[in-house]
């Protein structure tokens, strides 16, 4: 699939406001004048890809977040730990998340589980890192008190630490979900596989020379890592915030 | 009602059977790794129960090292450490603290902080509630139960503090300069409010403080503490009843006398550095200096 080559020329033929134009109509199909071609596959795909991707988005988010805040935790509870894994981490957050691509083909093979692999290694050494520095930077006499209380063991950490630490788990969860967004869509664009995704979709529109389908998704990738931040991660973050008095 | 009935319930033990609350130090010594000066040495001092026993002292002097030495946050060198003849081993909710910056939780109401100490015993939920509820009103903020920590003025989250430090039934209640940070009408409002509470509930306090005149309105026995290395020189006892009146002449002589004590002592280490003067001054001995002009003292 990747061999087809591209038509470079369409878009110079039939200028950028028609394109616009069809774009318009690839995201609004009643815009699309009635005389146009129908463009079957952009309409209920396109809401299937959203599905599709949305349900690997959370299904590898989650993973990400078990992950990554076991191993925050665990870093910041042994220096030792930490020590042999944090500039490992750090090192392997350069790296874009699409070099996993090759690692999770031949580990999982090209399926679902491949796909996965991809998202969690784009986004979860960030939620760890940012995790680990949170829990760093609770005031000790938090603990303090808490062990004062009572709080010992596994208390300490349920109802000091971690709840402690949440400012920081909160702004790790924003930076984690669009490095997992975008882990997951570099994913798509290259995994064929079964359920077709929207990075599968934003492929098909190259390979088909379809310049309105691939604008198309891009906005529709654009608005969907948006919505999330905005509605979903940054109003966390303020909720957080509003809580400990940290406007 | 009075406050010693509105505590009955949540202060059970502390009446009746008061005779809880003997703290022993016996010959105390702190390092810390990396300092010349011992921080505390041969510190010996007993609160009887139900006693309040201010430390007073310059800041650097060692007075929270002591206060987080009986709530068992650090372990002496050399010395025995021991509440009604159990040695102190780590911290325990029979030693709450009040800590000069509140150390409430943030993420938790005035009356979630308060509970917390309850919850972590296992109390049930009903019994929590009630003694909570009990404990606000000993503190007369039953109003703000339900704000959280940043919503509070710095009097109020004293007051919290002191709530979720009491409503544990401490043998000993430990307080850190907790009024440091108020403004003067809170901080007499802060040390009336004390007064009575203490009255009401006879627990044994060891209170420390740079600021004399607070020593002396409060205590039974006010301790002064030297600093480099910090030890007890001198002890005097406040022998006016409760509530006082904080504007009286005796607390006003009171105060003269435990400053003229502590002057001398400064000016006693002040000459002997002079004597030193030649050497290359470490940054203990510039402290040293300026211990006499600060604050309270
Ligand atoms: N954790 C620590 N490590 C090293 N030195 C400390 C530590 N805590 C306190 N000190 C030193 O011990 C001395 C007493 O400190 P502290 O008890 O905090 O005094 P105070 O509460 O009277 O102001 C100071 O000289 C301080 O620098
Ligand atoms: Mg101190």
């Amino acid at each position: 699939m990747l061999n087809i080559p591209l038509a470079l020329g369409e878009p110079l033929h039939k200028g950028w406001p028609l394109v616009l134009e069809d774009t318009v109509g690839v995201l609004i199909p009643s815009a699309r004048p009635a005389n146009a071609p129908s463009r079957h596959v952009f309409t209920s795909p396109l809401i299937i890809a959203n599905l599709v991707s949305g349900v690997r988005l959370i299904v590898g988010f989650v993973i990400s977040i078990v992950l990554g805040g076991a191993l925050g935790l665990a870093m910041w509870r042994w220096i030792e730990l930490d020590r042999l894994l944090g500039p490992v981490f750090l090192g392997l957050q350069t790296l874009p998340s699409v070099c996993w691509v090759p690692l999770g083909i031949l580990t999982f093979g090209i399926n679902e589980r491949g796909v996965l692999f991809v998202l969690v290694m784009g986004s979860f050494f960030a939620i760890a890192i940012a995790l680990r520095d949170g829990l760093r930077g609770i005031p000790p006499l938090y603990q303090r008190a808490g062990l004062m209380l009572g709080a010992r063991g596994w208390r300490l950490y349920r109802y000091v630490l971690i709840p402690a630490s949440l400012p920081a788990f909160a702004s790790s969860l924003r930076q984690g979900f669009s490095f997992a967004w975008r882990s997951l869509l570099g994913a798509e664009l290259i995994l064929a596989v079964e359920h077709k995704g929207l990075g599968f979709l934003l492929a098909t529109g190259r390979d088909f020379s379809d310049v309105a389908k691939v604008v198309a998704v891009m906005i529709v990738m654009v608005m969907i890592g948006m919505l999330a931040d905005r509605w979903i991660f940054a109003k966390l973050q303020a909720a957080v915030h509003r809580r400990f008095g940290l406007e | 009602m009075s406050l010693a009935e509105t505590f009955a319930p949540a202060l059970a033990s502390s009446n009746g059977a008061s005779r809880r609350g003997r703290l022993v130090l016996e010959h105390i010594s702190k390092d810390f790794p990396g300092s010349t000066v011992p921080a505390l040495r041969d510190v010996s001092l007993t609160c009887e129960p139900g006693e309040f026993v201010v430390v007073v002292g310059p800041s650097g002097c060692g007075k929270s090292t002591l206060l987080n030495l009986v709530a068992g946050m650090l372990t002496p060198e050399e010395g025995r450490l021991t509440l009604d003849g159990q040695a102190v081993r780590g911290p325990h909710p029979e030693r709450t603290m009040v800590f000069q910056d509140h150390g409430l939780f943030p993420w938790l109401t005035a009356a979630q902080n308060i509970a917390f100490g309850l919850k972590m015993a296992g109390v049930p939920r009903a019994k929590r509630d009630q003694r909570v509820e009990a404990a606000l009103e000993m503190v007369h903020l039953r109003r703000s139960a339900d704000k959280l920590v940043h919503e509070l003025s710095g009097g109020m989250r004293q007051r919290v503090a002191i709530a979720r430090a009491l409503v544990m039934d401490p043998a000993v209640l430990l307080m850190d300069e907790p009024f440091a940070a108020l403004d003067a009408q809170n901080r007499t409002l802060l040390h009336e409010q004390l007064q009575e509470l203490w009255v009401a509930t006879q627990k044994t306090v060891l209170f420390v403080t740079h600021s004399v005149n607070e020593a002396v309105r409060l205590g039974d026995r006010v301790v002064v503490l030297h600093a480099h290395p910090g030890r007890i020189r001198r002890e005097f006892r406040v022998g006016l009843p409760h509530p006082r009146n904080f504007d009286s002449p005796e607390i006003a002589q009171l105060v003269r006398l435990v400053r003229r004590e502590i002057e001398d002592e400064v000016n006693r280490v002040n000459a002997q550095t002079d004597e030193e003067l030649w050497k290359p001054k470490t940054p203990a001995d510039l402290d040293r200096h300026s211990v006499g002009m600060g604050g309270g003292i």
